[in-house]
Formats: C-alpha cells, structure tokens, sequence
C-alpha cells in the first residue's frame, strides 16, 4: 500500500499543528463556533448527540495491520473501546472529547493517517472496491489512481468550501460494481480504449440524501493523464454554479438536473479547454510511482482446492457456509479473498470492539500479508489467505466474532449509527438491524433467500443508503414518535436504481413481521434462479404492497 | 485610517471599498463591477473593481485589466467559495498581475488557501484583531497541487 514520503508526513504533521492551534482558540474563545464549525468538520469532527464523533479517514479503505493496532488503542484510550467502519470506508469514533482531538490526530500521523476532509463541504475521501488488485477481471488496480486522487483533494485551495460534500468513487471492474460509482457526485469507471490506453468513464450527479438519484455519464473516456485537470474542470463549475442559498439543493446533482447534462458537460468542456494538457496533467513517471507501492506481494505457487479446503468443505456445513458467502475468488491460484463480518447479531452492523481490531491485526499479518481492507458494506477484508490456511483462520474467526456467515444476506445489513448516537437522525436504526437479526436467525432460511441487500438510514440524509437497497429502511419522525418507511427495488451496483416506498410507514415493532410478509411474497413467486431484486423487478410493487397491508383477520 | 495584511505585511488602506451605487467615486475608490461597466467612461481612472459572488469572471473577458491596480473579491459568508475560483481565474485565466484583495466576511484561517489560489491583500472586517490573523498568514509549507503562485503539481516537483 502507499507509504509516506518525508512531503506526506509533513503535509499531515503540519496540519495536526494547525488543528491544534484552531482547538486552542476555539477552547479560549478567539475562535467563534460558527467559525470553527468548517475548520473542524474538515478534520472529520462532529458535534454529535451526547458527544463529539471523529472520523477518520481510511483511503479507499486500505489499511496495514499496524494502523489498525493504532486505531484499537485509540479507541481504547480516547473512546469506549469500539470504533464504527461507514460506508465510505472510515472508521468513525463515538464518543472522543474535543480537546483530546488533537492528540489523536498526532497518533493517527506517527502511522500515516489523518481526519482531513472526512466531512464539511469538501472533497471527501476517495473509495474503491474492497477487492481492488486482488480479482481477476479488473481492468487495472485502482488502487494508484484513487491514492493519486487522494493527493489531488487533500488540501486542495480552490475546493474547500464547496457548496456541498464532494464524493468521488472509483470502480475498475466490468463484471460489478462494488464501489456504486452511479450513486456519487463523482464515479469514476476505469477503462482501456480500444488503442488499449487507460481512462476513465467520468459519471456525474449522481448521489443519495432527500433528493436521490443515479448519476449520468458526461464523459465516456477521460485519458488517465488528463484525470486531475478534468476534474478540476469539473469542480470548478460546480463551485461556481452550484446552488449556495438552500443546502438540501446544493450537490452537484440538482446543478446537473437543473442544467441538464448537456449543458453542464458544456460548461465542463471550455473549462477543461483552457486547463487540458498544462502542469496537472499527469506524467507517466508519476503513474509509475503509484503504482510501485500496489505491486503484488510474495504470492507462492500454489494450486486451487487444496485437499485440506476440499476435505473441511465436505465434512462441515459450517464451514462450507461460511466458505461460500464469507469467500471470494482470487486473481491467484490457492489464493481467496476472505471477509471477517462486522455483522454479529448482538453488535450494530459495522462496530469493531478494540479486540476484534487487534485480532484482526493479527490475522492480517498472520495470513494475509499485514493488510486489511474496509468494505462499503461495513465489514474488513483479508485479501490474500492461502486457501490452505482458511481452515485455520475460520477457526480464530469464530472465535473473534468475525465469522456470521451471511455476507451479502438479508442479515448483512448495512446501517447507520442513527438516532443511538447521531444528532442528525429522526429515529434509531441500530435496534432495528438487531430486531431483523433476532428474527431472522435461521442460517437454513437465510441461504434460501439469498442475495439480499437491507439498507438502514435513521433519516433521510441516507447514510445508510437505504435508497439502493433491495430493501430500503428509512427512520422519519411523525408527530415526535420514530417511524419507518420502506422501500423496495433499491440498487447500487452497475444496474443501479432508486427504490420506491413501499406504502405509510410502520411502528418499529411491526419492522420484523412486514419483512417476513416481503420475504414470504418473493418466496412464493419467484423462479428457481431469481435474486430476490429479480423478483421484484419482474413482478413489481403491487404483490409486495398487498401483502405488507393486509388486515389481519 | 483602516488597515490590511497585504503581501505579508499590515499597511494602511488607501483605497475606499465602495458598496453602493451613490458614493461619489474618487481615484482612490474600489468600484462594484456592475456600477464599472455601466458608468465607466463617467467613472474614469479608478484603484479597482470588486466582483460579488455570483458576478463571476465572465464579464471581465476583453477588459484591460491592467488599469486596475487592486481587484477585489467579496465575500458575503466566509463558506462560500466561490471567490476562491474567481482568484484563480484572475491569476490564470486573465494573467492579471495587481492585487487581489479579499473583502467581507472570510476568516483569518482561510488565508493560507487564498494565498493559493492568488490572492495577496486581505481586507478583514473591523472587528479582526490583524496582528493575531498576521500569525495564520500562511499556507503549508507543501502542497500536493499547483496552484496560483506556483502552478506544478508535487508530481513534477518530487
């Protein structure tokens, strides 16, 4: 992964230095609350319900077993001992004191980390696929492009005080779309041409929150030394135009909606006239740079099904459970990508006790190189077991409370920290992932169902992207009580859509029994190979609506 | 008389920031680009102009700028950032090599990103103590970007 030079580590040291100097003023008043509000939600700080929230960035989710000791003992040392990874693969802290904030950032940058621009009106950080470098049927690692562009944002001067929030995606496989690059302002699809150069399918507008919507291509290929100029083009458009005078229409897609496309890429093109080809264009020996540090590591030679995997999978279903859904193909022969599930029932989807990250430390440089990844779907990510170890490692997993084996499973929700800890949220979601979990705790039944994505949002800032689940959970507020609204037929990968609500909302005691009436609806009619999305698509709302309405006789 | 952090140094402010359309302008005065362009001829010689935010850079196209020794930049909130493109263009676009002077609502915080992006004179409201802002009158020492004052990126500077 990318390693600091001595620029990088001043850049972050310089910018604790200044964090702290701002915290200062701000704890002896020379600096307003108002006035320290961007400063420090550019370093990922939120004032939340009953305390501050801290989140830290983990770019495009990468992070080397030594980082994620330091984060255990953060959490220990400045929190209650738990972190909570996101969906932009950060890792949130829950209950931090603002004044220790600087103290911890220090920690972060002895490893090369930071909270720069984790939040505010700015350029967020970049995200992937969690299986970046490791699959077989990417186009080219993303990996060096999002750390490229990870450079590019990081203190940018012209883009700091945006409109809005600024997310950038980036996705480098045809087969699917893991990083859900249509629902970001920006998603970048990595692709070659058929001079077999590498570029990028450049998506716009594209976004959750109040106003959801699926982004529309404005470029179908930007060449990759072009990338930084195209998007300073970009932005710089967006700054300019972009609404400022009400924040619920201020992302890049409501300009985009209002402009239309083809005037929005207009504007985009004489901007990006007077930029192409000058001192950000990218030269070759900076790609080359990025990518010496995602070079493959010492693989061995190895062959598939070794006879110790091949033996475990016929003599335990357990295992053969976990294998199946918890496991994915690698690039390498006797290689598989493994995922410790954040999805405990007991734990809220995404929560790592200081233990479990500590362990996972362990196992990463126990059997996977001392790396880790974040996934968007809130889990951590082995990328690089040798299959004839993962006998072992489902062991240490279970034991850890890494090993649900229901990854992609209507259980492997992902969720928000909701009204349990957010100051923004209309109702809770964590209770509502644990009453899902609680009821739905039959493996057996579980399988049968299938790939199913339930997404939760304690309100319609949509952080736990309910709008692309196939099952959407959305907490509203009517008249001072918590409510939920669902939606169905939710997206978010290369078939992308915005699901449709279902009906009124429900008391949170009514969630789990309208989910088994869903769930009963696709089981009766579906076909033998459907998805449950499948289904829905083929049959629609209305069997779905009826049954979740029915009066009880 | 008021002051201003300019090029790193607190001076006296000897331009007057006109706001409104009836102020009588003299030479000294910092004029609203929209009064500039309807009145110029009745204007004359003039220290500047001063875009709001909004106004944008376009009208400025085929302007000679170079009779204007200071170009101001308004800013209505200190979160609104459009004037920081509107320096950058200035400084890149139209190559305009006076002052750029940030007016309004901005904080002492922001100086080190306006630096960057071309900006040299900070006129801060009265109630800005500019000894303690001339403490933050500085960016990083690094930059990943090019920017105003040094357009390569750290890529062509590694």
């Amino acid at each position: 992964m990318y390693q600091y030079d001595a620029i990088d580590q001043q850049l972050v040291n310089e910018r604790v230095a200044q964090f702290r100097d701002q915290t200062r003023r701000y704890l002896n008043q020379e600096l307003s609350e108002q006035e320290f509000l961007p400063l420090r939600l550019q370093n990922g700080l939120y004032v939340q319900r009953y305390a501050p929230m801290l989140r830290i960035a983990i770019p495009y989710g990468m992070l080397s077993s030594d980082q994620l000791r330091t984060l255990a003992g953060i959490t220990r040392r400045y929190d209650k001992g738990y972190g909570h990874f996101s969906t932009r693969q950060n890792l949130q802290l829950n209950w931090p004191k603002l004044e220790d904030v600087p103290d911890i950032l220090a920690e972060l940058a002895q490893v090369q980390m930071h909270a720069t621009q984790t939040s505010g009106n700015c350029i967020r950080n970049t995200t992937t696929d969690q299986y970046a470098g490791v699959i077989a049927d990417e186009v080219v690692d993303p990996r060096p492009y999002c750390e490229l562009i990870r450079q590019w944002s990081t203190f940018h001067p012209e883009f700091a005080f945006l409109p809005r929030k600024f997310k950038i995606a980036v996705n480098a496989t045809e087969s699917s779309d893991r990083a859900a690059v249509q629902v970001h302002d920006i998603g970048l699809q990595i692709k070659k041409n058929d001079a077999g150069e590498i570029g990028f399918k450049v998506i716009v507008g594209g976004g959750l929150g109040r106003t959801p919507m699926v982004g529309l291509t404005i470029n179908e290929f930007v060449p990759r030394e072009d990338l930084l100029t195209y998007l300073d083009a970009i932005i710089r458009v967006y700054n300019q135009k972009g609404r400022r005078d009400n924040k619920y229409k201020a992302r890049i897609k409501i300009l985009v909606k209002a402009m239309g496309i083809d005037e929005f890429r207009k504007l985009v093109d004489a901007e990006w006239r007077h930029i192409r080809g000058k001192e950000s264009t990218v030269p070759m020996s900076e790609f080359t740079r990025l990518q010496s540090f995602f070079t493959e590591p010492n693989y061995e030679t190895l062959t598939d099904n070794p006879e110790t995997l091949t033996a475990k999978l016929a003599d335990s279903t357990g295992f053969a459970r976990w294998f199946e859904r918890n496991t994915f193909a690698h690039k390498k022969p006797g290689y598989r990508i493994v995922t410790l599930s954040l999805k405990k029932p007991g734990q809220a989807p995404g929560d790592a006790t200081a233990e479990q990250m500590e362990k996972g430390a362990d196992f990463a440089d126990q059997y996977s190189f001392g790396e880790l990844r974040v996934s968007h779907e809130q889990n951590l990510v082995l990328a690089d077991v040798r299959q004839d170890q993962l006998v072992e490692l489902w062991e240490a997993a279970k034991e850890a409370g890494f090993a649900t084996p229901t990854l992609g499973l209507l259980t492997d929700m992902i969720c928000c920290p909701g009204g349990d800890f957010c100051a923004l949220a209309n109702a809770k979601s964590i209770p509502i992932a644990q009453q899902i979990q609680e009821t739905f705790n039959d493996l057996d039944y579980l399988y049968d169902l299938g790939d199913i994505d339930l997404n939760i949002s304690g309100c319609m800032n949509a952080c736990g992207h309910h709008h692309v689940g196939n099952i959407g959970i959305l907490g509203v507020d009517k008249k001072g009580e918590e409510f939920y609204q669902i939606s169905m037929g939710g997206s978010s990968g290369h078939d992308a859509s915005i699901g449709k609500i279902l009906g009124p909302s429900f008391a949170q005691e009514e969630i789990s029994s309208v989910i088994q009436k869903l769930m009963d609806v696709y089981v009766s009619h579906r076909t033998d190979e459907e998805r449950f999305i499948d289904t829905f698509r083929r049959i629609g709302m209305a069997p779905f609506k009826e049954a979740a309405y029915a009066k009880v006789n | 008389m008021l002051k201003l952090i300019k090029n790193g140094k607190i001076i006296d402010n000897e331009q007057i920031w006109i706001q409104d359309n009836d102020t009588p302008i003299t030479s000294n005065a910092i004029v609203p680009l929209a009064r500039w362009h309807a009145e110029q001829e009745a204007i004359g010689k003039v220290a500047g102009i001063w875009i709001d935010a909004g106004e944008g850079t376009e009208q400025l196209e085929g302007v000679d700028l170079t009779q204007f020794a200071v170009i101001g930049i308004n800013f209505p909130a200190f979160t609104d950032g459009r004037g920081f493109s509107y320096a950058r263009l200035l400084r890149e676009r139209f190559n305009y090599q006076g002052e750029i002077r940030a007016l309004g609502y901005f904080i002492p915080d922001q100086q080190g990103y306006l630096l960057r992006v071309g900006f040299n004179a900070f006129q801060f409201n009265a109630d800005v103590d500019l000894e303690k802002a001339l403490l933050l009158h500085k960016s990083f020492s690094v930059a990943y970007q090019g920017d105003a004052n040094d357009p390569r990126p750290m890529f062509l500077r590694r």
